[in-house]
């Protein structure tokens, strides 16, 4: 196992502005009425602004309640969780943009007014809201579809219009939840780069979490690997492959090894 | 031939048959007088039956917003409630398997003969179901949607408005359908059984003076006043639920989609 010293090693002067990530000692301590189960046990973490970082792990290791900690939709036991330098404690939208593994759209509104949603929550005048829901839709690829309701949508244009929402009042960081896991396998590529276009032409800090190697290790800048319950952190790796990422590079050498990495850690801990 | 079609010469054809049949002498007029008399013996007593109509409406329109109102709101409640569901659900559901009729007589030592006693029925009647369709419909909200909603900040009461309350408007919609439905049978039942007046006062009636045209006139009655409403309903149905996605047109629209953003891409 990787020592951790890296992982916890902060800087926080240079950690701190917009789009900055850091998770200090956070536990996550279900009560049961038999007994405590530990999900999270003390992990740190930071991520530096822009960064495309993944959380990978077995089944049930965490990782997507470690995402839901750094959302604000889930408390942690103990810890803390800097958002901008900020503590998060609570949905901030101006900070923290999510995307979530349904597309989770609205099915009564149509694409444009599921993008404009979290504007209509803060009472965004509708021009204002139309403009940014069209700028949004127009940066994710889908310049046109903005009438179509969700049930008119493939997989992966849902998941377009649900990055869309996550982009729309420009926050720093996007965090995504297996935002690909339910769609098929050539979908899935493509959407990888997609998401890695809009990733560069945006600057966002994205924390992205899956179960698959190949998209961990294809998207990455960073692969943090996470053990099975009690969670911990137990590798972080970076990935030296240049971009824009391609096809070709699946094959490569670096990537077969890296990809190695990853899954003797998970089998271990399965 | 499409079903359209053979649909509207299946009515055409049992239209002319209830002329032909009677007239022709193979069935007795008492047994089925023809569509003729009949529109004939609801016309010479339209005076009657308008005023029949508007008591048996009455009826309907005041069970009809406590059953359904009733059913949909305490449905809402105690299918949101996991702990009130699990204990309400069985006592609910058993009660719903009684033959609810026999309560009628109940109810007019209660209320008396007049429409009371059918309001009191037919709302429980169309209560029952409407309630029971809710809290099933109300547990198939997708709980991801009201995390999606505050994840982008919105607060309880805009999660209320924003989120529950459109989706459960497919829910409400078949409430509305199961429970109307019901109240219409149950109003024209207990008139038919002890009252003064209504529609189904009227067919029992003529009933026992064996005037089958005027029976007839009344039967008519019911049947358009189902018919009217369940079209109601439906046009409801169509103008709320366009993100119902089992229908073929939205299926064409997801396909149209496709194509298009395939061409787009090429």
């Amino acid at each position: 196992m990787q020592p951790l010293a890296n992982v916890t090693s902060f800087k926080p002067a240079t950690t701190t502005g917009a789009g900055a990530i850091q998770v200090f000692n956070v536990s996550q301590v279900f009560k049961t009425t038999t007994q405590d189960v530990v999900a999270l046990d003390n992990v740190s973490l930071e991520v530096t602004p822009g960064r495309f970082v993944v959380l990978v792990g077995p089944s049930g290791c965490g990782k997507s309640t470690l995402l839901m900690m750094m959302a604000g939709l889930r408390e942690q036991t103990s810890g803390t969780v800097l958002i901008n330098g900020t503590p998060i404690t609570k949905p901030d939208p101006d900070r923290v943009g999510v995307v979530f593994q349904e597309a989770s759209l609205f099915p009564w509104l149509t694409a444009e007014e599921n993008v404009e949603f979290p504007l209509t929550l803060r009472g965004t005048p509708k021009a204002e809201r139309r403009a940014k829901a069209q700028d949004a839709l127009k940066l994710v690829g889908l310049d046109g579809f903005g009438k179509r309701h969700p049930h008119e949508l493939s997989g992966g244009m849902k998941q377009r219009v649900s990055i869309a929402r996550g982009l729309v009042q420009n926050p720093p960081v996007l965090l995504m939840d297996e935002p690909f896991a339910a769609l098929d396998e050539q979908t899935r590529m493509t959407m990888g780069d997609e998401l890695l276009r809009i990733w560069a032409a945006t600057g966002k800090t994205v924390v992205f979490v899956t179960h698959s190697l190949t998209e961990a290790v294809y998207l990455a800048d960073e692969v943090l690997v996470m053990s099975a319950r009690p969670g911990r952190i137990v590798d972080r790796l970076q990935v030296p492959l240049p971009r824009p990422r391609t096809y070709d590079m699946l094959s490569g050498e670096t990537f077969g090894t890296l990809r190695d990495r990853i899954w003797r850690h998970i089998r271990k801990s399965a | 031939m499409s079903a359209h079609t053979l649909r509207r010469l299946i009515i055409l054809s049992l239209i002319v048959l209830w002329e032909l049949v009677p007239r022709l002498g193979l069935i007795p007029e008492l047994f089925l007088p023809s569509l003729s008399s009949t529109l004939a013996a609801g016309w010479n007593d339209a005076g009657e039956y308008g005023h029949a109509l508007m008591v048996t409406l009455y009826e309907v329109s005041i069970s009809m917003v406590l059953a359904c109102g009733g059913g949909i709101l305490c449905g809402a409640v105690v299918g949101s409630l996991p702990k009130l569901r699990t204990l309400m659900m069985p006592i609910v559901s058993s009660l719903y398997a009684i033959p609810l009729v026999i309560l009628y007589p109940v109810f007019n030592v209660w209320f008396g003969i007049g429409s009371e006693s059918k309001i009191a029925f037919a709302s429980i009647y169309g209560f029952l179901p409407t309630m029971l369709g809710t809290a099933a419909g109300i547990q198939t909200i997708d709980p991801q949607l009201l995390v999606a909603a505050r994840s982008m900040g919105a607060t309880l009461t805009q999660r209320l408005i924003y989120v529950i309350l459109p989706a459960a408007i497919p829910t409400v919609l078949t409430g509305l359908r199961i429970g109307g439905a019901l109240v219409i049978v149950g109003v024209v039942v207990s008139e038919m059984l002890i009252s003064s007046a209504g529609i189904g006062y009227l067919i029992s009636r003529y009933r026992t003076i064996l005037d089958s045209p005027h029976v007839f006139a009344g039967v008519l009655l019911v049947l358009v006043l189902t018919i009217a409403y369940s079209a109601l309903v439906r046009w409801v149905e169509r103008k709320a639920a366009i993100w119902q996605t089992g229908t073929r047109a939205g299926q064409n629209a997801a396909d149209d989609a496709r194509t298009g953003a395939i061409a787009s891409a090429a």
